[in-house]
């Protein structure tokens, strides 16, 4: 099946829809949020069947849709938000993908650019030393006994009982970093074994620590409020969790092969696989899906106490003001879940499980799931761009409440494929470029520096004007690297 | 090392399309396939650890999935590269096999995860083929 641009109808300036009778197995119309250049890049790979796809899942709602940041994956696109009516519609393993609470966080120094230029080696070193990144890591938390289960029920909160984290730190995260509804009796042996040597690691692939500076502040007021100012150093820590969380959604794919007979339920795709919200069966998953949520909270928990020490070691004693250690949390948020929220369907607020498949929650003013010192503005929107190039904050709005199910987009999106890229850029030729524009590299692998090329991505600052001028966040602050560690 | 397998293009994970003149070939093929893909070089021996795998699903596409994922896990939690593979059985619904590899070859890449993503073993005139996505 191809799309094509004249299959679309244009809703707004950068808003497409692909009617409900595009194809006859979908149940609502298809949205892609672009301009005429990414629905052109979109247009390349199959990522806009697999949004199709997404529109047929039972008790969807409103529309299936796509952020502008969209890209091939499995299953669902990257980017893909689908929302389904509570009680019976699904819940979809698949539409959360096997890195369950992939996310970003956002930590703020109170440092300017030029008090930590100085010493941006040894901070770059530190980081790289202290948090553990690569294939087949094992972090410097082993748990054994109960603590496993402790950390898949608690979240970021066994990490504050520990010592690693503040109270601050935790109401700065989606869900306080704790998703209710965890229980760990759902997960396999496999998923736990997995689970113990990981807590406090990185991995691999696109996953990063990268020390930003804040280069522009496009709304004062909501960078106020998140304690941005430009020229400020910042972190930002993108992962998700682990091998636990890739077991889980593993088990239940592989599950719901059957169920979706049981419940019979007709689907394009295998990886789609779902199962009633209500039934014992989509209860199991979203126990187990909570589990690893939490587990992946604690793990970007413990890298945060990773990096406050890291800026001990490569600070303190440098004749740097007292503030210089103390780094704060911005906020934390998730791109890979399912979760239960309250949306105006038909008029009403009604109960869904919006699915955010490589989209991020963005809550505007009001919303109640926001901590008190951002409920004015609404929320922080995290939006990493590729390796050496611009980040961005956005903050969520009532746009995205009206019209996304309170969804935004969250990073740049490939547009290349790791092998393309490969072919076309040499890893050890991108780290002298990211080097000769004073960003200081940390990698384990060459290989991977070349797959994770900005070349292989699309703009992001592209993307972030398609959800701005859409109204779905606003721009907040644009962030520039200083240091990239990657495994 | 002959390839018996095709890069097929994605562009977020990594797909390879992989025949083999029976199932055993391609589901050897399919492991050969992702060993490649998590390491950087062809391994040669020795390879003195040895494990037994026995595997059964309602269907081949998920027998196929099983297996790979099997590997995977074991890669993970074993710190061993299994690179030899050894089918003593493959049905539609039932694996046998010993696997052979060593500790400590260094690993470029993780694997997330296989996909049920389009997937289908198909028959072809030379025996079967399929187009896995893996997760990366």
């Amino acid at each position: 099946m191809t799309v094509h641009k004249q299959d679309f109808e244009r809703i707004g300036p950068y808003v497409w829809q692909l009617p409900a009778g595009y194809r006859k197995d979908m149940r609502v119309p298809a949205r892609l949020y672009a301009d005429e250049t990414l629905l052109r890049a979109t247009l390349a790979d199959r990522s806009l069947e697999q949004l199709v796809n997404t529109a047929t899942m039972p008790g969807v709602v409103k529309y299936a849709m796509a952020m502008p940041d969209i890209h091939q994956g499995y299953g669902f696109p990257i980017g893909g938000v689908v929302a389904t009516e509570l009680p019976h519609g699904v819940i979809s393993p698949g539409g959360v993908g096997y890195d369950i609470n992939c996310g970003v966080r956002l930590l703020a120094s109170a440092l300017r650019r030029e008090e930590v230029a100085p010493h941006l080696s040894d901070l770059a070193n530190a980081l790289y030393r202290n948090c553990p990144s690569g294939v087949g890591v094992r972090g410097s938390v082993q748990l054994q006994g109960n603590n496993l289960d402790k950390v898949l029920v608690e979240g970021s909160r066994w990490v504050l009982r520990k010592g690693w984290a503040t109270r601050e730190d935790l109401q700065h995260t989606e869900e306080g970093g704790r998703l209710a509804g965890a229980d760990p009796a759902k997960l396999s042996d496999r998923a736990r074994t997995r689970g113990r040597p990981q807590l406090g690691t990185l991995g691999a692939g696109n996953h990063f620590i990268e020390v930003d500076m804040v280069a522009e502040v496009f709304d004062q007021e909501a960078a106020a409020a998140f304690g941005l100012f430009e020229q400020q150093v910042v972190v930002q820590i993108h992962c998700g969790s682990r091998g636990l969380g890739h077991q889980v959604c593993s088990d239940y794919v592989r599950r719901f092969q059957k169920t979706v007979q049981k419940y019979g339920i007709d689907l394009p795709d295998r990886e789609l696989v779902c199962a009633p919200w209500d039934s014992p069966e989509g209860q199991d998953y979203f126990a187990a899906m909570a589990c690893a949520a939490n587990y992946a909270f604690a793990n970007r928990q413990v890298l945060v106490h990773h990096v406050r020490r890291s800026f001990e070691e490569a600070l303190a004693g440098k004749g740097l003001p007292a503030r210089a250690l103390e780094i704060r949390q911005v906020y934390d948020i998730t791109h890979n879940m399912a979760k239960v929220e309250l949306h105006k369907v038909r008029g009403q607020r009604r109960k869904v499980c919006v699915h955010r498949k490589g989209a991020t929650r963005a809550f505007g003013p009001g919303a109640e799931a926001l901590p008190e010192d951002y409920r004015a503005v609404g929320q922080p929107v995290l939006v990493p761009g590729s390796m050496g190039t611009a980040s961005y904050v956005l903050v969520g709005t009532e746009g995205a409440m009206d019209e996304t199910f309170g969804s935004s987009c969250h990073g740049a999106g490939r547009t290349m494929s790791r092998k393309k890229a490969k072919k076309s850029v040499r890893g050890d030729s991108l780290r002298k470029e990211l080097e000769a524009a004073g960003i200081r590299v940390r990698a384990g692998s060459t290989a991977g520096l070349a797959e994770e090329s900005p070349a292989a991505y699309k703009d992001v600052s592209r993307v972030v004007e398609v959800v701005h001028q859409a109204g779905i966040a606003r721009k907040v602050a644009c962030l520039h690297p200083l240091a990239v560690i990657k495994g | 090392m002959q390839r018996h397998f095709q890069e097929v293009e994605h562009t977020a994970d990594w797909a390879v399309r992989v025949r083999g003149r029976d199932l055993a070939e391609l589901f050897a093929f399919a492991a050969q396939a992702m060993i490649t893909l998590v390491t950087d070089s062809t391994q040669t021996e020795p390879f003195p650890v040895a494990r037994r795998i026995e595997l059964s699903a309602p269907d081949v596409e998920t027998l196929l999935v099983d297996w790979l994922s099997e590997l995977v896990y074991l890669h993970e939690t074993g710190d061993v590269l299994f690179c030899v593979f050894e089918m003593e059985e493959v049905t539609s619904a039932h694996l046998r096999a010993t696997v052979r590899g060593r500790p400590g070859i260094p690993m470029k890449k993780e694997i997330k995860a296989v996909t049920y993503h389009g997937l289908e073993v198909r028959r072809i005139r030379s025996g079967y083929e399929a187009t896995i996505i893996f997760d990366v």
